[in-house]
């Protein structure tokens, strides 16, 4: 599988999840273990393009799969848009369900890049934080959307 | 290097609110480059796995490990006896009051107390067998009669510990003359049965701990998820028996504690321990989440009868209140029940008062300190009744407040007076209070009721009637509740304090390290500020370091919204006086008065001309020899307080479904000092959202035989972003002077006041569909409320 | 959290997915997983044998296909709550499709594998119930056509053979002057159902109402029609006393569970405020107006 535009390859037992072939094989320790159900999402990562809970998905699933983790987003040194924007907005505190909930917003913004506020709190209602309260997660998300509007219509003058 | 126990400065700095764009650990947190105890990994590590009791109360009659023999992967196993004769101390119970102790085991002797209770540990050689192992350890048990609510630990025919001779973990009475008889006569008189359900704290990140013990220094390096690193040296060294000297614990990141990795001994890293020394692994031990609902410390579940009378001028004049609360197998301490009272007592003038709070023990896991910690039952307790009774004289809830205060000439109820005023001029309450009458006038008039009622609840916070305020803590106390409280007062007063030690290297570098533990309250942020301002050093230049005990020899921990004031202070403190002692030194050493001098931007520079640089640090430190100098701090405060607030609450019920949602929220809070005011800001957005799941959503529910229905992610609902509603929010006050930085604590005032406010509002809007209805447990889920409407009592479990 | 031991097939063609399962007493389908593998994680289930069909080609559509429309099995939640023509055309299967879970889960879960799974509290099971679908299961020598009301079997249970595949759905098309609705009471908005309600009513002359259908869900093992009250609307100009009756007609032998979220009292009364609301709202998409 191609794993943040790298080739990545294992042999595991079919019953390993993919968070734990990310984490434990791979060392991209990133992507988090937050509950047993796939109801907290902090395992989430985009695979072909959606945004999917990696504790409900077989490392064996994901072969041939082209994926993107938190550890894809930052170009080195430099933070990707939806980072800066939950950066400057105070989208974290913790930072526990952080990577899942940037990998579900960048879904979300991919998928529709004007949300309103209702779109936003649908769109990230598989995260689940307990310390923001989600107030400034929504803020970061709207900023980010903002940001990457004014960048379209700057390339478009 | 100098060090202070006791400080009492008044705050002469100018008021500086700073902010920055982004916290200094927000780069590592945002790109996955956390590091949680989950994310290390040793070479050759173990993997530990618990064995645990499917029944909530049984003897234990065999353990049988026979099955796990035959594996490759199988390392080692240790049972209660193993314990029993290495000799390991019973779990830690810190005294904080006079309560009885449970001496429990850490894995379980002889008898089961709850289910999900630690019967047997293994380890394995790898991950994936870990789950297949622990199923092949074989238990009897003897089931013995389950103890799964107050009503059965009162009745005692089941004792949970056979040496008490009840189940009564603690008692607490306060009175103050005879409130009996002035509650007979009074004009009004209400009464109600309020409570909050057991609830988790639920964390985003389970327990974790990596334990690699050292051979040849006979020391145990120790990874966990713990707010308090010196807690759990302290519990491993007499727990184990060994001198804390031996233990070298460490935390970097941590996904949220919010109490329940805060005071409580757990045993996993007690057993990890022993398995690292018996077999030279590193050891590693992560919870399920499952494992978290059925072990992790839960908290609430107090229940209060209330009864609160009125003259015909709607002065309380007095108090009658019956408390209990369920510990479980009991919990790190009492005090959850002593904070309760303490906030039930403290913002207004109550005459005459009988308390009385007894604390039970049942065969479910044990309680903790979770978000407010006895708080927020206290501050509902009396936030709620005190709504019901402004209902029944038909005043306006603020007002009937207002004019009830304590005090009313002190500077502390001015605060509060003006946190209600506050909340009535720019917190849009009349505007609220409109919307809320046109929304109400449509009530039978929309077919089927399908209309929306709307419902507006208010909640006051005296945060001074925090846990230090004598006001409060003394309310009614008996003579012998004064002895033990007198004894007591040391270990509280240490909460009152924290390490810090500042250090400054030739490259004008500044290091400080914490007594604190930062898991996203911004501490590393914070601090930095705070030390940047006193030392006039760019952020940039200044780390902070916490979460080792190595590096770290004293420290209290980040809990009870306690690390802004006191661990806040502490780094004020040790940079004042390390920026004192430099220029004590410079002055020596350049022949100038120190007067005349001063520190800034990394050298000694003119008082009246900073700009004129006379000596870099560097230059300094060669002088003297020496590379770095630091002073530390062990600041503690005469008297802690916790911030002041008032919220409100605006709802929307769907009467036919009983589903509410909150159209409003808005905070007034005073917390004393901003240091950063986005990240107060993020506390309280996540504190209320807190109480609005414990509000709304969240129970612990358990079956007759002690089962735990609720044990995952998808039974037990916390807020989703769909749930949480925005939280504006308003900030009063002054700098505190109790506080060396003027800081008031407050990551759980959110918490604290917002159960009140929450089911303060959806009582309002019940009251104008069926006035009586009410419903003072929470949570207010759609089928209690349907019960109250219908006058039923709820039949769900 | 981690499940039990497994073999793992990744079969190229339908035909190999239904021979492995044929030679495999104890393999089961893993189509998208999110019901499946949450079972295996806690534990509660421990097929020996997985065999993945998710990435068969040709079994994830939606197309018109003459008096119905056909959907793929391996079709996803995400993609029938987009279908501008199930929007349209069956509304119930669009509401109940974007109630499901979170977005994550929906990406991922297909209707195939939710129908199969047959959890009681499921949205989909009562949409197709109430739209009187038709199923259709492959087996290594034949293919049958099964309809809703026979389809759903027991709690997690269907009337797909150990030895079949589940290919495609059939949703025969409504008449014209048909509406529908799905309502769903839960305590989080993505939790599942307490108490749910899917309706189809569809109006004749003037105001007549031709035919109602009522299904609801998570009140039993599988989803049920409210027949007593279907009958005793249909042919009736409908108006708030007929819904009202209506509705307690239609917790006419009902028997809801008890548990955490509600007492039985509490579910039946919940059934007949959706089932008030779902006639409704789809009588208002009718065109019915002052309702």
């Amino acid at each position: 599988m191609r794993i943040n535009h790298k080739e990545y390859s294992g042999e595991v037992e079919p019953r390993t999840l993919l968070v734990y072939f990310l984490r434990d094989e791979l060392n991209l320790t990133g992507t988090h273990v937050g509950c047993d159900t796939g109801h907290c999402g902090a395992c989430t990562v985009v695979l072909d393009g959606k945004a999917v809970k990696s504790c409900m998905v077989l490392a064996v699933q994901a072969s041939g799969a082209e994926i993107l983790t938190v550890e894809g987003l930052a170009d080195d040194d430099r933070l990707h848009p939806i980072q800066e924007a939950f950066r400057e907005n105070h989208g974290l505190q913790c930072g526990f369900c952080t990577p899942g909930l940037l990998m579900s917003s960048l879904a979300l913004l991919r998928e529709n890049p004007h949300p309103t506020e209702a779109d936003i709190r649908r769109g990230i209602e598989g995260n689940l934080c307990r310390c923001t309260g989600y107030v400034n997660v929504v803020k970061s998300i709207r900023a980010a959307a903002e940001a990457a509007a004014k960048r379209r219509m700057e390339v478009e003058r | 290097m100098s060090v202070v126990v006791e400080q009492e400065v008044s705050v002469a700095q100018e008021e500086k609110v700073s902010e920055l764009k982004g916290r200094l650990e927000d780069p590592r947190l945002l790109t996955g480059k956390g590091r949680y105890v989950d994310d290390l990994k040793m070479e050759d590590q173990a993997y530990m796995g618990i064995v645990r009791s499917p029944f909530a109360h049984a003897r234990i009659k065999r353990i049988d490990l026979s099955k796990l023999q035959s594996s490759p992967d199988f390392i080692a196993a240790l049972t209660g006896e193993d314990l029993l004769r290495e000799g390991v101390a019973t779990v830690t119970e810190l005294p904080m009051l006079a309560h009885k102790f449970a001496n429990r085991h850490q894995l379980a002797v002889s008898k089961v107390r709850f289910a999900g209770e630690p019967v047997a540990a293994i380890l394995v050689r790898r991950k994936n067998s870990l789950e297949d192992l622990v199923e092949q350890v074989e238990v009897d048990y003897e089931t013995l009669p389950v103890v799964t609510s107050i009503e059965e630990s009162k009745k005692g025919g089941t004792l949970i510990y056979e040496d008490w001779n009840d189940n009564i973990f603690y008692t607490l009475s306060r009175k103050r003359g005879d409130a009996e008889s002035a509650i007979a006569p009074a004009p009004h008189v209400i009464r109600a049965r309020e409570g909050i359900r057991r609830q988790e704290a639920a964390p985003m990140e389970p327990r974790s701990v990596l334990v690699t013990y050292k051979r040849e220094e006979g020391l145990y390096e120790v990874y966990a998820t713990v707010q308090s690193v010196h807690f759990l040296r302290q519990y491993l060294s007499s727990e184990l028996k060994i001198p804390e000297a031996k233990f070298h614990v460490k935390v970097m990141d941590m996904g949220g504690g919010f109490g329940s990795k805060g005071g409580n001994s757990y045993p996993e890293p007690v057993l990890a321990c022993l398995f690292s020394k018996r077999t030279g692994l590193p050891v590693k031990w992560t919870a399920t989440r499952t494992e978290e609902f059925l072990e992790a410390a839960a908290g609430r579940d107090e229940y209060c009868d209330i009864t609160l009378a009125c003259d015909k001028n709607g002065m309380i004049v007095a108090l009658k209140a019956r408390i209990e609360c369920d510990v479980g197998v009991s919990g790190t301490s009492a005090f959850m029940a002593f904070a309760t009272v303490g906030f039930m007592l403290g913002t207004y003038e109550i005459p005459k008062l009988d308390l009385k709070a007894q604390c039970y023990v049942t065969n479910k896991m044990t309680v903790g300190p979770i978000r407010g910690a006895g708080r927020p039952e206290g501050v509902y307790f009396i936030e709620r009744a005190m709504d019901i009774m402004a209902k029944k004289i038909g005043l306006d809830p603020i007002e009937f407040r207002r004019r009830n205060i304590a005090d009313p000439q002190s500077p502390e109820s001015e605060g509060y007076r003006d946190l209600l005023d506050t909340l009535v001029k720019s917190g849009h309450y009349e505007e609220i209070q409109r919307w809320r009458d046109d929304l109400s006038s449509d009530i039978g008039k929309e077919k089927d009721g399908r209309a929306l009622v709307a419902g507006v609840g208010i909640s006051l916070l005296g945060g001074d009637a925090g846990i230090f305020s004598i006001r409060s803590m003394l309310a009614g106390m008996s003579l012998r509740g004064l002895v033990g409280f007198i004894r007591m007062l040391p270990r509280f007063r240490s909460f009152g304090g924290e390490y810090g030690r500042v250090t400054m290297n030739k490259s004008g570098e500044v290091y400080v390290y914490t007594g604190s533990s930062p898991h996203g309250q911004g501490h590393e942020t914070a601090f930095a500020q705070l030390a940047s301002e006193e030392l006039g050093v760019p952020i940039d230049k200044v780390k902070v370091v916490w979460g080792d005990t190595e590096q770290i020899p004293h420290g209290v921990g980040t809990f009870g919204s306690r690390s802004g004031a006191a661990g806040g202070s502490s780094v004020v403190d040790a940079s004042r006086r390390l920026k004192s002692d430099l220029i004590k030194k410079a002055s020596k050493i350049l022949g100038r008065d120190r007067g005349s001098l001063d520190f800034r931007n990394g050298g000694i520079v003119e008082a009246k001309h900073p700009e004129n640089v006379l000596v870099e640090i560097g230059d300094i430190l060669d002088r003297l020899g020496t590379t770095e100098i630091s002073a530390i701090s062990i600041y503690s405060q005469r008297s802690p307080r916790d911030a002041s607030a008032a919220h409100l609450c605006a709802v929307t019920l769907d009467p036919e479904l009983g589903t509410i949602k909150i159209v409003k929220y808005v905070v007034v809070e005073d917390c004393g000092r901003i240091i950063n005011k986005t990240i107060v800001d993020g506390q309280l957005h996540g504190g209320v959202v807190h109480a609005v799941g414990g509000s709304l959503f969240e129970k612990l529910a358990y079956d007759d035989q002690g089962n735990l229905l609720t044990a995952t992610m998808m039974d037990y609902n916390i807020p989703t972003a769909q749930d949480s509603p925005d939280v504006e929010i308003l900030h009063r006050g002054t700098p505190f002077a109790g506080a060396l930085n003027g800081v008031k604590g407050m990551g759980e005032t959110g918490t604290m006041a917002g159960y009140a406010a929450v089911m303060n509002a959806i009582n309002d809007a019940l009251s104008q569909i069926q006035p009586g209805a009410q419903v003072n447990v929470a949570p207010a889920t759609p089928d209690s409320i349907f019960a109250a409407l219908a006058n039923h009592t709820s039949q769900s479990t | 959290m981690i499940p039990k031991k497994f073999d793992y097939y990744a079969p190229s063609s339908l035909n190999e997915a239904i021979q492995l399962l044929t030679e495999n007493e104890e393999a089961k389908v893993l189509a998208g997983g999110q019901s499946l593998l949450g079972l295996m994680k806690l534990r509660l289930a421990a097929p020996t044998a997985l065999v993945d069909i998710s990435k068969l080609p040709g079994l994830s559509y939606v197309r018109e296909d003459g008096d119905h429309l056909a959907i793929g099995a391996l079709t996803t939640h995400d993609t029938i709550e987009h279908s501008p023509a199930i929007k349209e055309k069956f509304t119930v299967l669009n509401e109940a499709a974007s109630k499901i879970g979170d977005q994550q889960t929906r990406n991922l879960g297909t209707i195939g594998g939710s129908v199969c799974h047959a959890d009681p509290a499921a949205d989909l099971p009562t949409a197709l119930r109430v739209l009187e679908a038709e199923f259709v299961m492959k087996a290594k020598k034949n293919e049958r056509v099964m309809p809703a009301s026979d389809f759903f079997v027991d709690f997690f249970t269907t009337a797909v053979g150990h030895d079949e595949v589940l290919t495609e759905i059939r949703l025969p098309y409504l008449p014209p002057k048909s509406a529908s609705a799905y309502l769903k009471h839960s305590l989080r908005e993505h939790d599942f159902a307490i108490v749910a309600a899917g309706t189809v009513t569809t109006l004749g002359d003037g105001d007549v109402c031709r035919e109602v259908r009522i299904g609801l869900g998570a009140i039993g093992p599988t989803p049920l029609r409210a027949t007593t009250a279907e009958q005793y609307l249909k042919g009736k100009v409908l108006d708030d006393a007929k819904i009202a009756d209506a509705a307690v007609k239609a917790v006419e032998g009902v028997s809801p569970p008890s548990d955490v979220h509600g007492s039985k009292q509490y579910r039946l009364e919940m059934i007949k405020v959706l089932t008030k609301r779902s006639l409704r709202l789809a009588l208002s998409r009718a065109g019915i107006s002052g309702i």
